[in-house]
C-alpha cells in the first residue's frame, strides 16, 4: 500500500485513547479477580471448591453449593428458553407476516431491555408461588421417590424456580439470536422446500437443520449470559448453603451469594478472597462459553453466505 | 502532454494480482476508454490514479503513475483527489444534504468558491455542466431522493465538477440508469473534455464508440489494445478485440 | 397431503404458537402486576413518592424515592457521556481501520465484555476505586456503568456505523474529503437516527443496571445527594434491597418504585422506536 497520508495516522492516533481504555477495563477487571482469589485458592486449595459452607466467623468456606446451583439452574434456564425461544423464532420467521412479525420483533427488544430487577421482582412474588403450586407440589407429591424431587417445597424459591425465571428473562436474548440466523438463511433455501411440497413442519425441520450450529452457539451464548445473571437469582434461589439432588429445594448461585455476601466480605479475613475465586469460575467459563459461542456463529455465517 | 501516464503498474490484493504491468498515456483533454469484460480490472486501475485504492485493505500498488506531473504514489493523496474528480457506478448523491448542498460542498472542500455568491454560481455552473440544471433548478433545497436515479448520476457529475478538477474519472457510469438518462449522460461526458481530461470504464464497446478519442482493452490485468478510437474499432490488431467488439465474450 | 401429515402440520403450528405465547406472556403478566401493585403506592403518597425519602420500616406512610430518582439521574449523568464517547471513538476505530490489530482487539474486547457478568465488575470496581477512595460514590458507580453498558453502546454504534453503504465514503473520498472529514460530514450524519436510538437503549440499559452498582454506590437513602463524590442510591438497587426486605411497606415502595422504572423504561423504548421509524422513510 503507498505510504498512508498523515492525516491518516493523526486520526487513527486520536481514536486509539478510546481503545486503550475499552482494553484496559476489561484487564483491569480480570486482573483484580485473579488477584482477589488467589490467597484463598494458595491456603484453602481444593478444599474451596470441593465443601460446601460458609461461616465466615470461623473463617471457613467452600463454594461447591453455589457452582453445583449456578450450573444446574443455567441449564435449567436454557432449557426453558430453548423450547421458548425456538417457538418464537419459527412462529416470527414462517407463520406471522408484515406487521405482525415487526411487532413480535419489537415485542422481544421490548422485553431483552427491560430491566432486570423487574423480572426478578415478578418472578419473586408471582413466578415462584405459581411454580410451587403448580407445578413442584405436584411432582414432589407424586414423584417424590426421585432425589430430583424429594424435598417438599415450602417457600417455592429454589433452583430450579431461578433457573425457569432465567429462562424467561433469556429468551428475548436467545430468540433474537435464532430468529437472527433463522433469517438470514438464504431465501432459495425455503423457496426450494416449498417447491418440493414440504409441509410448514418439514420446512421448519430443513431449515432448522441447516442453521444447527447458530442454535447451538444461540445456546451457549445464554447459558454465559445466565450463568452471570445476579438479581433474579438473588431474590428467588432460596440462598442456602446446602449440597442436594433436589432441584426443588433452595440452594444459591455463585452471583447470588456475591450479593448477599460481598457487603460484609472485607470484615473477615478470606470472605472476599473467596468470593473472588467463586467468580473467577463463573467468569471463566462466561468468556468461554461467549467465544465458542461467537466463534461458531461467525463460522456457520461464512459457511451460509457464500 | 499527458494527463496521466502510467508505467509497468502492478496491483497485488491479497495473494491476487490483479494488474500485471499496465502502461497507458492519457492525452490531455480527450477521452479515454478503459474498455474490457468485467472483472478484468478496469476500475482497479482508475482507483490507482486517484488513490481510491489505499482503501482496499491489503493492497499493494507498484510502477509509476504520474497525474498532471505529480508522482501519484508518492504524493499526498488528498491533494492528489483535488485534482482528480470520479463518478462511481452507483448513483451515489450524500442522501442527509440538499441538491444545492451536494454540489456545493465539493467546491467548498476544495476551496474552490469564496463567498455565498461564488459558491451559487460554481453550483449553477457544474449543475448546467452536467446538463440537470433546467430539471432541479427549482427544487434545489431538497433532498436527492426526488431525483431519478439518472438524474442522481448527473448530480454526481455535477458534484465532480464542482471541484474544477482537471482529471474526471467514471466507473461505468451509466450501467445502473436507463437509456435515456445514459444518453444525456454520455453527452455531458463528451463536451467535458473542454476543460479537463475525461477516463472511463465500461463494458460495453458500443458506449466507447460513442465517446472515446482513445480506448484501450483490459483483459486479466494487461493491455491488449491500444490507440485511437478509430483505428482500433475499424482495425483490430488482436484477435481478442474482435471478439470482444463482436459482444462474444 | 395426506390426512395424518396435516394433523401432524397442524400440531406442529398449534404447538409453536402456544410457545410463542408462553415467551411473551410473562411481558403482558409483569406489566399487568407492575401497574396493579405500583399504582396504589404512587395514589397512596402522590406526587410525595417523587420528592420524599423512603419510609422507616415500620411506618404506615409510603413516602417517596426521591434519593433513588436523583441518584439513578445523577448517575446517569456521570456515565452517558463518557460512555457514548468511548464507544464512538472505538467503534469509528475498528469502522475506519478494520484490518490493523489495535481494532481486531477492540472488537474481541467489546465482544468478551459483554459476557462478563456484571456482579464481577461490581466487585473490581469496588477493589479498583471504592477501597482506594475510601468511599462509596456515584463516580464509582459511573465506572461500573460504563464498564457494562460499554459493550452494548459500542455495539449499536457500529452496527449503525456500517449500515451506511460505502459508496457515500467511496463519495466523499472522491471529493477529496479527509477521512475525519468523511465522517464527521458524511457517514455519522447519514446514521444519526440509529446511533441516536443506541443512545437511547444504553440510557435505559444504564438507568436499569442493578449488579454493576451493588457493592459501589453506597445505597444513600437518607436524602437527596448531588455530589459526585458521595454516595447515592439508584432506583433497581432500592428495588432489589426493599423487594428482600422483611416489612411490608417496603414491598409497597419497591412495586412503586418499579412502575416508575417501567415507565421510564417504556417511554425511551418508544422514542427508540420512533426515531428508527423516521429512518425508514
Amino acid at each position: 500500500m503507498p505510504s498512508a497520508a498523515r492525516h491518516d495516522k493523526l486520526l487513527f492516533f486520536s481514536l486509539v485513547p478510546s481503545a486503550v481504555t475499552l482494553l484496559g477495563m476489561l484487564a483491569a477487571v480480570i486482573v483484580v479477580v485473579l488477584n482477589g482469589s488467589w490467597r484463598s485458592i494458595a491456603d484453602f486449595g481444593l478444599d474451596l471448591f470441593s465443601k460446601s459452607v460458609w461461616i465466615p466467623g470461623a473463617e471457613r468456606y467452600g463454594l461447591l453449593g453455589p457452582l453445583i446451583g449456578s450450573i444446574t439452574s443455567s441449564l435449567i434456564a436454557v432449557a426453558v428458553s430453548l423450547l421458548l425461544s425456538l417457538s418464537f423464532s419459527i412462529f416470527a420467521s414462517d407463520i406471522l407476516r408484515g406487521r405482525a412479525r415487526d411487532l413480535a420483533s419489537s415485542l422481544v427488544e421490548l422485553m431483552g431491555g427491560m430491566p432486570t430487577v423487574i423480572y426478578a421482582l415478578w418472578a419473586a412474588q408471582y413466578l415462584a408461588p405459581a411454580l410451587r403450586d403448580f407445578l413442584m407440589a405436584p411432582l414432589h407429591g407424586y414423584l417424590g421417590f426421585i432425589p430430583l424431587f424429594s424435598e417438599e417445597p415450602v417457600t417455592g424459591y429454589s433452583v430450579f424456580t431461578a433457573g425457569v425465571a432465567m429462562g424467561v428473562a433469556t429468551v428475548p436474548y436467545v430468540s433474537f439470536l435464532m430468529t437472527e440466523a433463522y433469517s438470514i438463511l438464504p431465501s432459495t433455501y425455503r423457496e426450494a422446500c416449498l417447491g418440493i411440497g414440504a409441509s410448514r413442519l418439514e420446512t421448519a425441520k430443513i431449515l432448522l437443520s441447516l442453521c444447527r450450529p447458530a442454535l447451538l452457539a444461540s445456546l451457549l451464548l445464554g447459558l454465559a449470559r445466565a450463568m452471570g445473571e445476579t438479581t433474579i437469582a438473588a431474590m428467588t434461589v432460596g440462598n442456602s448453603m446446602k449440597v442436594t439432588a433436589c432441584i426443588i429445594a433452595s440452594g444459591y448461585t455463585v452471583p447470588a451469594l456475591v450479593a448477599s455476601q460481598f457487603g460484609d466480605a472485607s470484615l473477615y479475613v478470606y470472605s472476599e478472597s473467596a468470593l473472588y475465586a467463586a467468580s473467577l469460575v463463573i467468569l471463566s467459563a462466561a468468556l468461554a462459553l461467549s467465544f465458542v459461542g461467537l466463534s461458531l456463529l461467525s463460522r456457520w455465517r461464512s459457511r451460509i453466505l457464500v | 502532454m499527458h494527463a496521466v501516464e502510467l508505467e509497468d503498474v502492478h496491483v497485488h490484493v491479497g495473494g491476487q494480482h490483479i494488474i500485471r504491468g499496465v502502461t497507458l498515456n492519457v492525452p490531455c483533454n480527450s477521452v479515454y476508454v478503459l474498455m474490457g469484460p468485467s472483472g478484468s480490472g478496469k476500475t482497479t486501475l482508475l482507483r490507482v490514479i486517484n488513490r481510491l485504492i489505499d482503501m482496499v485493505d491489503g493492497a499493494r500498488v507498484s510502477g509509476h503513475v504520474r497525474v498532471l506531473g505529480i508522482d501519484a504514489l508518492k504524493a499526498d493523496p488528498y491533494a492528489l483527489r483535488r485534482r482528480v474528480g470520479m463518478v462511481s457506478q452507483i448513483p451515489n448523491p450524500f442522501p442527509h444534504m440538499t441538491i444545492y448542498d451536494n454540489v456545493a460542498v465539493a467546491a467548498r472542500i476544495n476551496g474552490v468558491a469564496r463567498g455565498k455568491r461564488e459558491e451559487g454560481e460554481v453550483v449553477e455552473w457544474a449543475l448546467k455542466k452536467a446538463m440537470i440544471w433546467d430539471e432541479v433548478k427549482d427544487r434545489l433545497h431538497e433532498h436527492p431522493h426526488v431525483l431519478s436515479g439518472g438524474q442522481k448520476q448527473r448530480l454526481c457529475l455535477a458534484r465532480a465538477l464542482a471541484m474544477k478538477a482537471k482529471v474526471l474519472l467514471f466507473d461505468e457510469p451509466t450501467a445502473n440508469i436507463d437509456p435515456v438518462n445514459a444518453r444525456k449522460l454520455e453527452g455531458a461526458i463528451s463536451s467535458l473534455k473542454d476543460d479537463a481530461t475525461v477516463i472511463m470504464v465500461t463494458h460495453s464497446p458500443h458506449q466507447a464508440a460513442r465517446v472515446a478519442d482513445r480506448v484501450a482493452l483490459i483483459y486479466e490485468g494487461r493491455v491488449l489494445e491500444e490507440g485511437a478510437a478509430k483505428e482500433v474499432f475499424l482495425n483490430p490488431k488482436d484477435e481478442f478485440t474482435v471478439k470482444f467488439m463482436r459482444g462474444e465474450i | 397431503m395426506s390426512r395424518a401429515r396435516s394433523l401432524k402440520d397442524k400440531l406442529f403450528v398449534f404447538a409453536v404458537a402456544a410457545g410463542f405465547l408462553l415467551a411473551v406472556a410473562p411481558l403482558f403478566h409483569l406489566a399487568v402486576v407492575v401497574f396493579e401493585r405500583g399504582i396504589p403506592a404512587l395514589v397512596e403518597s402522590g406526587l410525595g413518592f417523587f420528592t420524599d425519602g423512603p419510609p422507616s420500616p415500620l411506618s404506615t406512610e409510603v413516602g417517596g424515592i426521591a434519593p433513588a430518582i436523583s441518584g439513578s439521574l445523577i448517575l446517569l449523568a456521570l456515565s452517558l457521556p463518557i460512555v457514548v464517547l468511548i464507544a464512538l471513538f472505538a467503534s469509528l476505530l475498528t469502522l475506519e481501520f478494520p484490518g490493523n490489530p489495535v481494532s481486531k482487539a477492540v472488537d474481541v474486547a467489546a465482544r468478551s465484555f459483554a459476557s462478563v457478568p456484571t456482579i464481577v465488575v461490581s466487585m473490581a470496581v469496588y477493589s479498583l476505586v471504592v477501597v482506594p477512595a475510601g468511599r462509596f460514590s456515584a463516580l464509582a458507580g459511573a465506572v461500573a456503568l460504563v464498564m457494562v453498558s460499554l459493550p452494548y453502546a459500542y455495539t449499536s454504534f457500529s452496527t449503525a456505523l456500517r449500515s451506511i453503504p460505502s459508496t457515500y465514503r467511496e463519495a466523499a473520498y472522491f471529493i477529496a474529503m479527509k477521512r475525519w472529514t468523511a465522517l464527521i460530514r458524511v457517514v455519522i450524519p447519514m446514521a444519526k437516527k440509529q446511533m441516536a436510538s443506541g443512545v437511547l437503549m444504553t440510557m435505559a440499559r444504564i438507568v436499569g443496571e442493578t449488579a454493576a452498582i451493588m457493592f459501589v454506590v453506597g445505597r444513600f437513602r437518607a436524602g437527596i445527594q448531588v455530589l459526585p463524590d458521595q454516595p447515592v442510591d439508584a432506583i433497581p438497587l432500592l428495588i432489589f434491597d426493599y423487594a428482600l426486605a422483611p416489612y411490608p411497606v417496603f414491598h409497597k415502595v419497591a412495586w412503586g418504585a418499579a412502575l416508575v422504572l417501567l415507565l421510564s423504561y417504556a417511554a425511551v423504548f418508544v422514542a427508540t422506536k420512533m426515531l428508527v421509524r423516521e429512518v425508514k422513510l
